[in-house]
């Protein structure tokens, strides 16, 4: 089964290029805020949505401690544990900012991440289009619908 | 900003819950943890200090259901509310689309409250956001400590709501008002999905 998934479908080629040359478990493709645009190894989408607040979060702290420190927005964070590590980045795309979060296990490592990170942000660029004038997405009387969804969900 | 799947037809919002320092936020959070099945939550992720106090933030996915076709995610986060946390308040605030203002309906903290919605228009000017520009709901929580200690809903609605948003008389440690709120900040949040372009 396959595990990748995208929300913006030019993020698809250059995510499994990524992953395979890196040897990547699970890729995040995200915005700052947490919002998640394309993603790899992942089963369950709430999972999804936890890991990117938190990796955006750590690039939102990261960022204000170099504010704070007068330097240069930091690029990459590392972090390597005993069976996985996680490599968070940004960098700026014709999208705006975007982050990753990468995950690796034994296979792989933290250079090799980095290594076909490069590559990975190149080709993401290079495949992001302008982006479109947005259109209106739901219909006039959504309320009906979201009334329903919202006792649904509060049913005891 | 919303993020809109039209290929998979999902939506993902991601609302704030800002406030002062024990207004109720991660209550409401809590609240709405208990009573959504578990098949349309995510896990409920608490940054928090020894003491339980919110650090950097709470995160609760939950699923809404399908609308208009859509599948609908929110994401809801509450902020720190103590004033010296107010940088990772303004990383959490960035992208929101919608804010619940989780205001402390006791009499003595009218002070921290206006501090606390102030603080929420200036953090949102620094990103750009003109408050008047992001869906907002008022929650005036704590509304079941005795009359003498609080302030009624329209002593509330007088000295926080002068752009008349919808707010809401709320106890969130028993649950009422919080499906209310959700409900009024879901609703405007997903209006301006079906009116205006999303940015």
């Amino acid at each position: 089964m396959s595990t990748m998934r995208a929300v913006e479908g030019w993020t698809v080629k250059p995510l499994e290029r990524f992953v395979n040359e890196a040897g990547a478990r699970l890729t995040l493709l995200m915005t700052p805020a947490g919002q998640v645009l394309a993603q790899f190894g992942f089963t369950r989408a709430v999972d999804v949505m936890a890991a990117a607040a938190l990796g955006a979060a750590i690039v939102s702290s990261t960022a204000e401690i170099a504010r704070l420190l007068e330097e240069p927005q930091f690029s990459a964070l590392n972090h390597q544990g005993l069976r996985h590590g996680i490599f968070v980045a940004g960098f700026d795309s014709p999208r705006g900012r975007l982050l990753a979060l990468v995950v690796y296990g034994t296979n792989s490592s933290v250079g090799l991440v980095q290594l076909f990170f490069e590559d990975f942000v190149r080709d993401l660029i290079a495949a992001c289009p302008v982006p479109e004038e947005r259109r209106p997405v739901l219909a006039e009387d959504f309320e009906r619908e979201l009334n329903q969804s919202l006792a649904s969900l509060f049913r005891s | 900003m919303s993020l809109v799947n039209f290929s998979a037809r999902e939506i993902t919002c991601k609302i704030v819950y800002y406030g002062p320092g024990r207004s109720g936020k991660t209550t409401n959070l809590h609240y709405i943890y208990g009573r959504v099945p578990a098949d349309r939550r995510g896990t409920m992720v608490s940054l928090a200090t020894q003491t339980d106090r919110t650090l950097f933030f709470d995160f609760l996915p939950i699923e809404l259901g399908t609308i208009s076709g859509f599948a609908t995610r929110f994401q809801l986060y509450s902020v720190p509310g103590q004033v010296y946390y107010n940088a990772t308040r303004k990383l959490v605030l960035q992208g929101a689309d919608g804010v619940v203002f989780v205001a402390d309906s006791q009499a003595r903290q009218l002070d921290e409250n206006i501090e606390s919605l102030q603080n929420l228009q200036a953090n949102l000017l620094e990103q750009g956001v003109d408050v008047r520009a992001v869906p907002l709901v008022l929650q005036y929580n704590k509304q079941d400590l005795p009359p003498e200690l609080i302030l009624q809903q329209n002593e509330l609605d007088d000295a926080l709501n002068f752009r008349g948003l919808p707010s809401v008389p709320a106890d969130a440690l028993s649950g009422r008002g919080v499906f209310e709120t959700l409900k009024a900040i879901s609703a405007l949040v997903l209006r301006r999905l079906s009116q205006e372009s999303p940015k």
